[in-house]
């Protein structure tokens, strides 16, 4: 059967229905991706020695990063695997941030301290 | 086949990154044997510390799995109207339409 069917209404005024079960998977995935990167990230900026803003700065990179690689996996038309593009940058930015910290620490005391 | 090719990326990736942070660390120990004040790391392992990231986030990304289309038309396109009215709970398959085969033997009277 369809899964359940989420409907929005456009800045157009037009009616645009999403299949809940590929949202949702599309949103399992990006989850996904997001917390590799958090730690893949931090990993690297630990073990490249940034301090201080440098190490939030790269965070922040490394965001950019893989939001530019899932908009050349999801090809040109984007719209029709995600409802918006400016929230597939910024969700999740704060959660991804602990994990980013805590790995760079952790590399940053194996490689530079000890 | 594409699943083993992202594997391989993914692993290759992790290596590289591996290998980087133990030249970090091994740049660290000569800079304190020699005495000498860390300033930054040399400029190739710092290249290659972003690239194999760039490399294991691709490989992550690709094993992670596809997008699927998130409209719901393409969803219910492929459907017939009998998909939806098909409800296999209510099968029936003892019916008087198994009189209809060739093979069909009329059960005789002594039987029942």
């Amino acid at each position: 059967m369809a899964g359940r069917v989420k409907t929005k209404l456009d800045k157009s005024g037009e009616m645009l229905a999403y299949g809940e079960a590929a949202v949702r998977n599309n949103a399992a995935i990006l989850e996904y991706c997001r917390t590799s990167m958090a730690a893949l990230s931090g990993a690297t900026a630990g073990l490249l020695g940034l301090t201080g803003f440098y190490g939030f700065g790269f965070y922040v990179f490394a965001v950019i990063g893989l939001w530019c690689l899932i908009l050349f996996k999801a090809g040109a038309h984007w719209e029709k695997y995600f409802i918006s593009r400016r929230a597939l940058l910024t969700s999740g930015f704060f959660g991804g941030l602990f994990t980013y910290v805590l790995f760079w620490t952790f590399l940053y005391g194996m490689v530079h301290v000890y | 086949m594409a699943k083993a090719i992202h594997k391989l990326i993914l692993l290759s990736g992790l290596l590289s990154l591996f290998h980087a942070a133990y030249s970090a660390a091994q740049h660290r120990s000569y800079l304190r044997i020699t005495e000498q004040e860390f300033v930054s790391l040399p400029i190739d392992i710092l290249t290659q510390g972003i690239v194999s990231l760039f490399i294991t986030l691709y490989g992550v990304m690709n094993i992670a799995g596809d997008f699927k289309e998130i409209r719901a038309t393409v969803d219910l396109e492929n459907k017939s109207w009998e998909t939806l009215r098909n409800i296999p709970s209510f099968y029936v398959f003892n019916h008087r339409g198994k009189a209809l085969s060739p093979n069909y033997i009329p059960p005789s009277d002594e039987m029942d």
